[in-house]
């Protein structure tokens, strides 16, 4: 009896997932546990897991496709057997869904080309003989899913060579459209790797996919949707100084962190200012009872920003442990879709690196986003005049549709203050603020 | 000032291909030459040093023609007649040049050229502009610092064409290509030669079988592998050899074919890249600067006319057409030394070197009909066949013999269309060719039919 596995559900925020990479193929055999597809949702990628055992007899969506969780999205079950499909169309389409009654393939004897060249018509099977153009590659337009001629011809391109044409067919590979070759001709080598170029013009093409998509698509919406502009400051970073040097003094409090502390001070500017802990909406701006703190984090796969939920109840303590915890499951790339999302303000750190001043993007829908920078050393006129002092960078982006320059500019004036006075700040909140 | 399309530099096989090419498709195009037009190739290269060997050639086959049944008496070899004979191929291709500039509505001028920017070109004292400027200034003999290299009985190539007497014997430094083809043309008409090579073999690129046979053919001259020049004077050659040895040999005269360094003159101030003495280019022969092009010896990529040629095709298909690109690994190259020796592709060492898989096979000339109805049993030949173990794929095929400076464009074609055993097998030589022996060669790679 064929099973289904589906699209699993994602936190509770995630509506829906895109697939990037199917990892199995029709015919193949699959276990409980194997690891079916990458797929992104708006935060990250993720692997999903195979919940049944057998031949896969059918792929329900291809790489691409957006698909609704607790969606079927595979169908398992002993090779040739008969099954029924209910596939709903895209999440957008409300009509009837469509049940197509599909044949599974008798298994494959070489498991690298796919069955489905037995749903190719035999003047297709010719052709891709002929041009070197793998079944395998091509999109069935043909009555039942079959392969028909015009599906192998619209892939050809510039002719293959003969060693070009068997390493296609033996692989699977489609070949590209033009080669290396003389009158573009494809070569062998066109096929194995793709085409490298000389000295001056070299250049490497690496796929847009997974996280850096995800990236990618973010941060143009935000610059596209939002009306940001950015404010910068500095704020004496003496308090900032010593309570680090007071806390690595001890074991309990050796982790709290610069960053934890200036993430501590943001989220006590927030309660004060609730029109920076908001979401712009376009009809509306929601104003969080909480503070959920975004913490930009670099991770091998790219930008994220796993979240502080909560983070107003957290003493220092707190804030800077969870924080630690996020941060190593995002970079290790176990964090869970529910612990990137949810942000009611970001605060994006790169103060190790040396930088002074930049303009953070907006995680949208989020109204502002801190950028923290480094410390240093800044003249400042006293009464016995000039001394060098500590001070650390503030960048405050903020968009201007749901609030204005001189709220932005209140907003930072106040959380300067509140750097510079922290320490005093912490001894006001006793130990309910540090543990 | 006068405004071009194209500007080129150097009239060589690169520079009147490019402007003939350019003019064909109606662009205007200046042609600047500093010499003749033909460059090296027409004048001081290719051309008359195939004239000349075909002149000892022919001496050389009716002096042993006895064993065919052609016998002579009082055959002589006039060096003068020779010379003419060159000198009037040289004029009339030069000719031939100057009329397909004509006809492509070329203008060509002579003198220096000195480039002022990429879209300016100062020669005689008149500044020409162009919207591309394509370099194709060639190279020039490379004369290696050793002591006395600078005496007057010290030539290179270029003025050894000129000789209106032989010199009794003549020592030729460097075994490569030109020396072998001068070695090849003294010792056949009776001047004793001498080669002394760096390297324990003559041409590196050739396959060691053929260079071993080719040195064993030209038994009129003596190698010296292995060794150094150490010292040159007025009357004697002083080089090392290998084992440590100090040599001395009597020079009359001396060839020095050491090798070709790019010619960089008059570009200083356009200020391209330049790596180990050679202008950097792209795969379609793009300099550093954007519409500055170097096609020919002076990118250092492949110091043969015919590549040159090929550069011309791609850089003005990249300027003006449709962006074709250089593959080096099928331009092949010819020794016009008596025997011939041609080669195309990979050597069995080379892929080896390379890490890939071979299978690679050789058949002796006389396995051939016609090798051995012309040139007996004796007659040194060889072709040999080297291929991808796996795939099939032809990596490269090496001759020696007669009539292989003929046959070697056809592996350029093997090798483009990467054409494999099974398929050569299915084409059809004439019968009888040396060029069989290819097949025949295929067959003992893979008897499978």
């Amino acid at each position: 009896m064929a099973e289904q596995v589906l699209m699993p559900k994602q936190g509770n925020t995630v509506e829906s997932c895109i697939i990037v990479e199917w990892n199995v193929n029709v015919g193949d055999t699959v276990a409980v546990g194997d690891i079916l597809l990458s797929a992104e949702t708006d935060k990250s990628t993720i692997d999903v897991e195979s919940t049944a055992s057998g031949v896969v007899l059918a792929r329900l969506y291809e790489e691409g496709d957006d698909v609704p969780v607790m969606e079927p999205i595979l169908v398992v079950g002993e090779a040739g057997e008969t099954f029924e499909v209910e596939k709903k169309e895209e999440v957008k389409t409300a009509s009837a869904p469509v049940v197509e009654e599909v044949v599974a393939p008798p298994p494959p004897v070489q498991p690298v080309v796919s069955s489905s060249a037995s749903g190719a018509s035999p003047r297709a099977r010719m052709l891709s003989e002929q041009l070197g153009v793998p079944l395998t590659a091509a999109t069935p337009t043909g009555p039942k899913g079959r392969i028909v001629e015009h599906d192998v011809l619209a892939l050809a391109g510039e002719p293959l060579s003969p060693a070009a044409k068997k390493v296609a067919l033996a692989e699977g590979i489609l070949p590209p459209a033009t080669g290396s070759g003389m009158g573009g001709r494809v070569l062998a080598r066109d096929v194995e790797a793709p085409v490298t170029s000389g000295d001056l013009s070299a250049y490497t093409d690496i796929p847009v996919r997974g996280v850096r998509k995800v990236i990618a698509r973010r941060m143009v919406e935000s610059l596209q949707t939002t009306s940001q502009l950015s404010l910068h400051a500095w704020a004496d970073a003496r308090a900032l100084k010593s309570l680090r040097a007071a806390f690595k003094a001890d074991e309990e409090t050796a982790g709290i962190t610069i960053g934890d502390l200036v993430n501590f001070a943001v989220i006590h500017a927030l309660k004060e200012f609730p029109a920076f802990n908001s979401h712009y909406l376009g009809e509306t701006i929601r104003l969080f009872d909480h503070v959920h703190l975004g913490v930009a984090t670099d991770t091998p796969k790219g930008l994220m920003v796993p979240v502080l939920h909560g983070a107003d109840l957290m003493s220092l303590r707190q804030i800077s442990e969870h924080t630690k915890i996020l941060a190593k499951r995002a970079r290790d790339g176990v964090a869970q879709p529910d612990e990137l999302s949810g942000s009611t303000f970001s605060v994006s750190n790169v103060g190790a690196f040396g930088i002074e001043a930049f303009t953070p993007v907006l995680n949208i829908p989020e109204v502002a986003i801190l950028g923290v920078g480094t410390i240093a050393l800044k003249p400042i006129s006293t009464s016995t005049g000039v001394e060098f002092i500590d001070h650390i960078g503030l960048s405050l982006t903020m968009d201007h549709q749901a609030v204005d320059g001189a709220d932005a500019a209140r907003f930072l004036r106040f959380l300067m203050d509140t750097i510079a006075n922290l320490d005093s700040l912490l001894i006001r909140m006793g130990s309910n603020g540090t543990l | 000032m006068a405004h071009y399309d194209l500007i080129i530099i150097g009239s060589g096989p690169g520079g009147y291909i490019a402007a003939q090419r350019a003019g064909n498709l109606g662009k205007s195009v200046l042609l600047i030459e500093k010499d003749h037009l033909g460059g090296v190739c027409t004048n001081k290269g290719c051309i008359p040093t195939k004239s000349l060997l075909n002149s000892a050639k022919t001496y050389e086959h009716a002096k042993n023609g006895a064993f065919i049944g052609v016998e002579t008496t009082d055959i002589t070899f006039n060096v003068k007649t020779a010379m003419a004979h060159k000198q009037e191929t040289v004029e009339t291709l030069r000719g031939g040049i100057e009329f397909l500039m004509k006809s492509a509505q070329v203008e060509t001028i002579f003198g220096e050229a000195r480039a002022l920017d990429a879209h300016h070109v100062e020669v005689n004292g008149t500044t020409y502009e162009c919207s591309y400027l394509i370099v194709a200034t060639g190279s020039s003999p490379v004369i290696p610092p050793i002591p006395g290299a600078e005496l007057p009985h010290v030539v290179t190539s270029d003025e050894i064409l000129e000789l209106t007497e032989l010199p009794s014997s003549l020592v030729i430094i460097g075994g490569g290509v030109i020396g072998l083809e001068f070695a090849s043309f003294f010792s056949m008409i009776g001047v004793q030669v001498t080669i002394i090579e760096m390297l324990d073999e003559i041409l590196p690129m050739a396959e060691a079988e053929a260079a071993k046979l080719a040195r064993r053919a030209m038994k009129n001259v003596t190698f010296n592998l292995g060794s150094t020049v150490t010292k040159i004077t007025p009357t004697s050659v002083f080089y090392t050899t290998n084992k440590g040895e100090e040599k001395e040999i009597a020079a009359p005269m001396v060839l020095m074919s050491v090798g070709r360094k790019p010619n960089l003159s008059g570009l200083e101030a356009l200020g391209l890249a330049v790596k180990r003495g050679a202008v950097v280019v792209d795969e379609q022969l793009r300099t550093s600067l954007p519409t500055v092009y170097a096609i020919g010896d002076v990118n250092g990529k492949s110091l043969l006319a015919h590549s040159a040629s090929r550069m011309a095709d791609v850089a003005v298909s990249t300027i003006f057409g449709s962006g074709q690109k250089m593959r080096y690994n099928a331009i092949p190259w010819v020794v016009y030394s008596n025997p011939e020796i041609a080669g195309c592709g990979l050597t069995e060492a080379e892929a080896v070197k390379q890490g890939i898989p071979v299978i690679a096979h050789s058949a002796q000339g006389r396995q051939s009909g016609r090798f051995l109805a012309e040139q007996g049993k004796r007659a040194p030949g060889l072709v040999k066949v080297i291929a991808h173990k796996e795939s099939g794929v032809i990596l490269g095929i090496h001759l020696l013999g007669p009539y292989s400076s003929e046959i070697i464009w056809g592996v350029s074609a093997i090798l483009e269309a990467e054409l494999r055993i099974q398929d050569l097998k299915e084409i059809v030589f004439p019968h009888p060719s040396v060029a069989e022996l290819i097949k025949d060669v295929v067959f003992a790679l893979d008897s499978s039919v």
